[in-house]
């Protein structure tokens, strides 16, 4: 069979891809947008709104032979359906010929559009939707002139019904398409909506507890063809044609969503120009068009009130405010008087222009001590080494290929890769899920887990700290897992660090490291090793020589002076106050004070990066360029800006014009950065599907990506596909003192960062403190469902509520991060636990 | 009570559950159960049919919602479903609905005010040689007029203040 | 003679013992003994077409059904709902075992894992005593592992819908049994082809007279069977008599059968002597509605012959209609159960259904304008031919129709507005 195949489009013939949607091969090959409105390239076509009927037709067959009838001037004659056909649900075939533009099928046009206005709001001047929605587009270009429907005739429904806290729903805008709910049901595998009744009065619902809520349900109000579906966040916000749109890439995590910033000038925002909404841009090799939650709904920290605004400095006790030029210079005569004893913490979300400023200043005052904050994952080196190969898209996994996700929690860590991966297992690739404990991922690698979907996985279970064992020793204990694997096409690993120490973590990506290059898919496309390396730069850290160990040692001797840049200490770290009183001078620059102005000398405020130009390397290794859009704040500055300020002061370079030069900069000196000037970076070529444009019928302008799609560095195994395995880092198990149990610090999406607890949607969403304790431990200790208790192990104490429940092993308390203002420990770790007070009994 | 754990459907259930290749599949005869527990499809019983299925409520409440056989609304002790399809119709099937609701003093889909009846028009029911006639309680009957209809109004009152139905 | 309805022959061939007695399970000895697609080819040969509708020949459906796959299923459609039809329900009330012994040799044909009855959920009184029929034929091996020691295992369940017309379209039937809404599938795949049947398997789907008739032909061999009826319309059919006739009620009639011949010697004509025929559905709701005149009198009940005066024999529910009855009224009964049973998936049936109703009721109110008359001809022209199933251009139907035969009725209604 031949890889294309020719179809005719309204007379002329087009070579198009066999086996396309002939929606989708008529947009792209012949620019002919056919309308629709259920039909989304990302979903199965259901033909339900009937607009997008066309005159269809195919070769004729002589029934006895079989054989193509043709004309008498040798052509093949063409046998038209009697009736028009649902474009949506046909496969080109060779030989087809349709007509998008006869009477017939303008007619027909303009009769589903009367049909579907017939009950739709005229209310376009007030919907949230006006001047982005298909329905109004289309009903310009192809509706009735007027409507014959008689106005009291129409429906009145709920206007202002919620699916959840975040999505609300306005029946009588709702035209049936049914894309949220196959979205929630496909895309997601969290069937939460569905119709109830039917006929007329077919309407979403949910039944769900909590409602509608998920890590993706923003997604929904941008495929909703029809105002029907709005965020409670942007509701009545703005206009959309009042809005600028700034591509941007989301600050949250290792996926580096491509989104866009829709901005406007706000009176509230001293008539700056303000974040009115989040929305995906199209990006088919990183986010396709979808975005978490997070990233849509996050972005209030970047004007709240709590922000850091002006530069402070200490004198005795106490912090003053004061300005750029004092503080920079005192700055500089500190480093001065070091003598060299300093050193740097930066954390994972600093661009690479500001860790390359940094890294130039600490060079220039003759050291090395470069930490990478938090101190949490070790996999950064194998993945420079083994990363994804280069060109990969997780998109283009599935049959025959394999996918094992080790020791972290996707869905809570890098949602949009865990909305990938389902779907690669969807489309038949192998899931494999290993764990210490539950994990959302796994309902999709277990058959019967959810609903009757057959599910093409297996799930692995192993006692906290045992990750390592099992990547190292899988052909032996799991050897039919291990085969499948190895013989996969492609294989994906995710190899995490949860249940792990900082040295484990590095010891298991090692592991998964071998494993690739045994199985020969180390280097190769579509196949690699994917690590959650907390923040959005985790793997800039790593090539700009960042490196976690070397927080680990800063903590343990401390230097004289030392620069804290973009890291929350306090919240991550209890033992810092600790450690952080030997310092002598602590220079802090920040979006928020976590705490640590109490030791700080100079309190420095940054711009987030919603304000400034930067770029971040993702955990694909993709190098992706944001830009500014939103005011400024203060007198916050980018933290490149602030450590060129400083170095210019100290006379060793001219503080650059702009993050742009600092790249080109970066990309004459650090090899992997090699051509990637911010031009290169802004290059977009036409994406399938094609979902922005003009058209519009797939959803919001803001899809369209007008910022470029970033540039891969490739890894070191794409140019050397020999590895030989490593001998793994030594990693000492950890196991619990007597009377004691394991630690396991684990991630919630929603947490009490300061940077996300700002977020005004999301932040009643966030889980009161609760530890998971299973039943013998629970009833060994007096301990019930609910009771509230203090796990303590070295300097930390956290009090949080028991959850009891055998979703993990005995002798593990799984311990969620950033749940309360006191610091949980970072990695999995010894401790203590003591019941403090009794449930109280709550209401239900 | 509830229908998870209870005796009287567990032979049921497990029957049904044995039917098909997938669970969903056995979503209907579910439903079913649930409202011949409770009188009517009510939360507690979506949440149980959602468990026994392992699916998510939404989609056992979409089921319900879907098909006019489960009630989502608490119904009387006799819930009559009058056909006055055009055959019915055509046999005066309207007057006797009408007439049906006033004799109970109820509206169109109401309960009267003893709890005893429910009325309700339905489409079609295969019955169309035997009009008027009405479904009550899932049962046929057939041939009916005035006359007819008041003596089992009286029969079910009867038997109401007996035992408990067992229509159900 | 009766094939199906021979309840009313027999008395007591409700009974297992009785249907055995009688022939019983006969048809299905025939077929264990042939190859699968030597039934097939007998049933071909005997010109059977369906008997839920549409009228396509069951034979060739069942000669669809991809052989190598190795899960194959039989739906009995038995939902039944098309206004004025009750024909399945006789047969399955008082000849249950015909109807499985048929659903049996339709299964073993296409070599079937099971056969499931989908019936409309107010046949609950039918679904117990069709479990007590399965659970006697299970005893006695004629359901189960190895049926009638031929080797062959096929297992037999009914199901309940639960008031939902739609259901009785195959695709939605299929949804329905799987526990999803019962709306349409897009087609392709189509049922008997893998992916597109139930559970994703070859399925087919088959009326519940139709799959009756199945053990007759085998039996007495496909040209008996042939033999009755017309060219086009072998066998006979059942026709559902209801509305103004003196004898209401189903007749089981070759298909050659003149429509005279059914109303006047066996439905016993006018059910007030003094009042003229004036219309008929033949199809129920969903059919073109005709007047009833001499020449549509005269014509044979057969799907050819009622193509010619402008209907469908179709699920052959014959609603007869006299001189007092106004047509505004009967397109008002019709739409209010088309937008009641309106499945709301695609766009032209939920939205026009719903238009229809509202636009009706203002005419029959004598609020409408000549013009909203053309308003609902115009909107039914729209719905038909665009809907993702048939019911769409059903509802369509009887708009199209009565203002066309019975331009009066309507205009009365308006004249007052004119
Ligand atoms: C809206 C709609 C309703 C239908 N209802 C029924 C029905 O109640 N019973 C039935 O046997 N076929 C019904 N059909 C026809 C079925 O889709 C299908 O054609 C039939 O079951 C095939 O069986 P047959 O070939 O034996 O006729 C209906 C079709 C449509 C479009
Ligand atoms: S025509 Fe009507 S019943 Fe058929 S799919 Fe469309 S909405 Fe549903
Ligand atoms: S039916 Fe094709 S786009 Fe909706």
């Amino acid at each position: 069979m031949s890889d294309t195949v020719k179809i005719n489009i309204d007379g002329t013939d087009y070579e198009v891809a066999a086996g396309s949607n002939l929606v989708d091969a008529a947009k792209w090959h012949a620019g002919n947008d056919i309308p629709v409105f259920c039909y989304h390239p990302k979903m199965d076509p259901v033909g339900m709104c009937r607009m997008c009927l066309v005159e269809l037709g195919t070769p004729a067959r002589d029934r006895a032979t079989g054989d193509i009838v043709l004309n008498d001037d040798g052509s093949p004659q063409i046998r038209y359906f009697p009736k028009l056909q649902t474009a949506c649900t046909t496969t080109v075939s060779d030989g087809m010929h349709i007509k998008t533009n006869t009477q017939q099928v303008i007619d027909a046009r303009n009769d589903v559009l009367e049909f579907l206005l017939s009950s739709h709001p005229l209310d376009c001047p007030i919907c949230d939707k006006g001047g982005e929605c298909p329905l109004q587009n289309l009903t310009m270009r192809h509706g009735p002139q007027a409507s014959r429907m008689y106005f009291e005739d129409k429906q009145l429904l709920e206007k202002h019904y919620p699916l959840g806290d975040l999505i609300f729903l306005d029946q009588e805008r709702c035209i049936q398409c049914a894309r949220c709910v196959r979205f929630q049901d496909e895309i997601v595998g969290d069937d939460v909506l569905a119709f109830h009744e039917r006929g007329r009065r077919l309407q979403i619902i949910t039944n769900s507890d909590p409602g509608f809520d998920t890590y993706f349900s923003g997604n929904t109000t941008d495929i909703c063809p029809v105002g029907a579906l709005t965020t409670a966040d942007f509701r009545f916000g703005a206009r959309p044609w009042e809005l600028t749109d700034v591509p941007s890439i989301s600050p949250w995590d290792a996926a580096g969503e491509n989104i866009t910033l829709s901005m406007r000038l706000d009176r509230d925002f001293g008539g700056k120009a303000l974040i009115k909404r989040v929305m995906p841009r199209q990006n088919e090799l990183v986010n396709e068009i979808w975005i978490s939650d997070k990233t849509r709904f996050g972005h209030h920290f970047t004007r709240s009130d709590d922000r850091l605004v002006t530069a402070q400095i200490r004198t005795g006790d106490a912090l003053r405010e004061s300005n750029w030029d004092s503080a920079v210079s005192e700055i500089a005569q500190i480093l001065r008087d070091a003598g060299g004893d300093v050193a740097a913490i930066a954390g994972s979300g600093m661009s690479n222009e500001d860790l390359w400023e940094l890294r130039r200043l600490m060079e220039g005052l003759g050291s090395s001590r470069l930490g990478a904050w938090p101190p949490t994952h070790g996999g950064a080196e194998a993945v420079a080494e083994v990363g994804v190969g280069f060109g990969t898209n997780l998109g283009q996994l599935g049959k025959g290929d394999a996918i094992l996700v080790i020791a972290c929690d996707l869905e809570e860590e890098v949602p949009i890769w865990r909305l990938r991966l389902k779907q690669a297992q969807d489309r038949g690739a192998y899931l494999v899920v290993a764990n210490a404990r539950d994990t959302r991922l796994e309902d999709f690698a277990v058959q019967g887990a959810r609903n009757d979907r057959v599910v093409e996985g297996d799930a692995v279970r192993y006692g906290a700290g045992e990750a390592v064992g099992v990547m190292r020793d899988l052909k032996k204990s799991h050897k039919k897992i291990a085969e499948r694997l190895s013989k996969a096409e492609n294989l994906v690993i995710v190899a995490g660090a949860e249940g792990l120490t900082l040295a484990g973590s590095r010891a298991l990506a090692q592991a998964a490291r071998n494993f690739l290059a045994e199985s020969g898919h180390a280097g190769t496309r579509n196949s690699g090793l994917l690590s959650p390396l907390p923040g959005a730069n985790g793997m800039g850290l790593h090539y700009l020589g960042f490196r976690p160990d070397a927080s680990l040692d800063i903590a343990a001797s401390p230097p004289k002076v030392l620069l804290v840049a973009q890291a929350e200490l306090f919240d991550d770290d209890p033992a810092a106050r600790a450690w952080l009183s030997q310092v002598e001078t602590v220079i802090y620059a920040n979006f928020f004070d976590d705490g640590i102005s109490e030791f700080a000398d100079f309190v420095l405020p940054l711009q987030t990066f919603a304000e400034r130009d930067g770029s971040f390397v993702n955990g694909e290794r993709r190098v992706q360029r944001f830009t500014l859009a939103q005011g400024p704040v203060g007198q916050a500055l980018p933290a490149w800006k602030l450590f060129g300020s400083i170095r210019q002061e100290m006379g060793m370079s001219h503080l650059k014009p702009s993050a742009a030069a600092v790249m080109l900069e970066i990309s004459k000196n650090v090899s992997v950065f090699e051509g990637m000037r911010y031009k290169a970076l802004a290059q977009v070529k036409r994406q399938f599907p094609d979902v922005g444009g003009r058209d519009q019928y797939y959803g919001g302008t803001a899809y369209t990506n007008t910022g470029g799609v970033g540039i891969q560095i490739p890894a070191i195994a794409d140019d050397d596909k020999k590895l030989k395995p490593v001998d793994l880092a030594e990693s000492d198990d950890v196991v619990a003192a007597d009377g004691e149990v394991l630690i396991m610090p684990i991630m919630r999406l929603y947490n009490r960062q300061r940077n996300f607890r700002p977020s005004l949607l999301l932040e009643p969403r966030i889980l009161a403190p609760y530890a998971i304790i299973h039943p013998a431990d629970a009833q060994a200790l007096g301990i019930i469902q609910g009771d509230v208790i203090d796990i303590s192990a070295g300097d930390s104490i956290i009090r949080a509520r028991a959850s009891v429940s055998d979703e993990i092993a005995a002798g593990v308390v799984a311990l969620p991060r950033h749940m309360t203002d006191a610091a949980a420990p970072m990695s999995i770790c010894s401790g203590a636990i003591s019941r403090v007070a009794q449930a109280v009994a709550s209401a239900d | 009570m509830a229908i998870i754990g209870n005796p009287k459907y567990e032979a049921r259930i497990d029957h049904h559950l044995a039917k098909y290749e997938t669970k969903r599949s056995a979503v209907m005869p579910l439903l079913y159960i649930a409202q011949e527990e409770y009188g009517w499809v009510n939360p507690e019983g979506i949440e149980e049919v959602a468990q026994i299925l392992n699916l998510d409520p939404t989609q056992v409440k979409s089921i319900a919602g879907f098909y006019t056989m489960y009630s989502e609304r608490p119904k009387g002790e006799y819930w009559l479903q009058v056909c006055t399809d055009l055959p019915c119709a055509l046999k005066g099937a309207d007057d006797f609905h009408a007439w049906l609701k006033e004799e109970l003093g109820v509206e169109e889909g109401g309960t009267s005010a003893d709890g005893m009846f429910t009325v309700e028009h339905v489409m079609c029911l295969a019955a169309c040689d035997k009009a008027p006639m009405l479904q009550c309680n899932f049962h046929y009957v057939e041939n009916l007029d005035q006359n007819k209809m008041r003596d089992l109004l009286a029969k079910w009152r009867q038997e109401a203040a007996g035992a408990s139905n067992g229509h159900r | 003679m009766h094939i199906l309805l021979r309840g009313r022959e027999i008395a007591n061939i409700k009974q297992l013992d009785v249907y055995e007695a009688h022939g019983g399970f006969a048809g299905l000895k025939v077929s264990l003994a042939m190859k699968p697609a030597e039934v097939i080819d007998v049933v071909k040969a005997s010109g059977l077409r369906g008997r839920g509708g549409a009228g396509f020949p069951t034979g060739v459906k069942w000669s669809f059904i991809p052989q190598h796959e190795p899960i194959k299923y039989v739906t009995v459609n038995a939902d039944e709902s098309e206004t004025g039809t009750f024909k399945d329900r006789e047969i399955m009330e008082e000849n249950p075992y015909q109807l499985i012994e048929g659903s049996l040799i339709c299964a073993y044909a296409i070599q079937a894992k099971a056969v499931y009855i989908y019936l409309r959920g107010e046949f609950w009184d039918i679904g117990d005593q069709l479990d007590a029929c399965i659970e006697a034929l299970r005893e006695k091996g004629y359901v189960g592992k190895n049926i009638m020691g031929s080797g062959y295992d096929c297992e037999v369940y009914t199901h309940l819908g639960a008031g939902a017309y739609i259901c009785g379209e195959e695709s939605a039937l299929l949804n329905s049994l799987e526990g999803y809404l019962g709306q349409p599938r897009v087609r392709p795949p189509f049922p008997a082809q893998k992916g597109g049947g139930l559970y994703k398997e070859a399925t087919v789907v088959n009326n519940v007279e139709t799959l009756a008739n199945v053990p007759f032909i085998l039996t007495e061999g496909a040209e008996v069977f042939k033999a009755i009826g017309t060219e086009q319309s072998a066998g006979n059919k059942v026709y559902c008599v209801s509305g103004h006739v003196k004898k209401p009620g189903n007749y089981e009639l070759p298909m050659n059968t003149t429509f005279r011949e059914l109303l006047y010697e066996h439905a016993g004509g006018p059910l007030h002597e003094d009042r003229a025929f004036k219309a008929m559905l033949p199809s129920g709701g969903s059919g073109p509605i005709v007047p009833l005149t001499d020449e549509v009198l005269d014509t044979p009940m057969s799907y050819e012959d009622a193509e010619k005066i402008g209907t469908i024999i179709g699920s052959a529910s014959i609603i007869i209609m006299d001189e007092t009855v106004d047509m505004t009224w009967v397109a008002s009964k019709v739409t209010k159960f088309f937008k009641h049973e309106s499945c709301g998936k695609c766009t032209p049936c939920r939205e026009g259904t719903y238009w229809l109703d509202k636009v009706i009721d203002r005419i029959l109110d004598g609020r409408g304008s000549p013009d909203d008359v053309k308003r609902i001809a115009d909107v039914a022209e729209n719905m038909a031919g665009t809907t993702l199933c048939a019911l769409g251009d059903f509802a369509a139907n009887p708009i199209i129709h009565t203002i066309r035969h019975f331009p009066d009725d309507f205009a009365q209604h308006v004249q007052a507005q004119g």
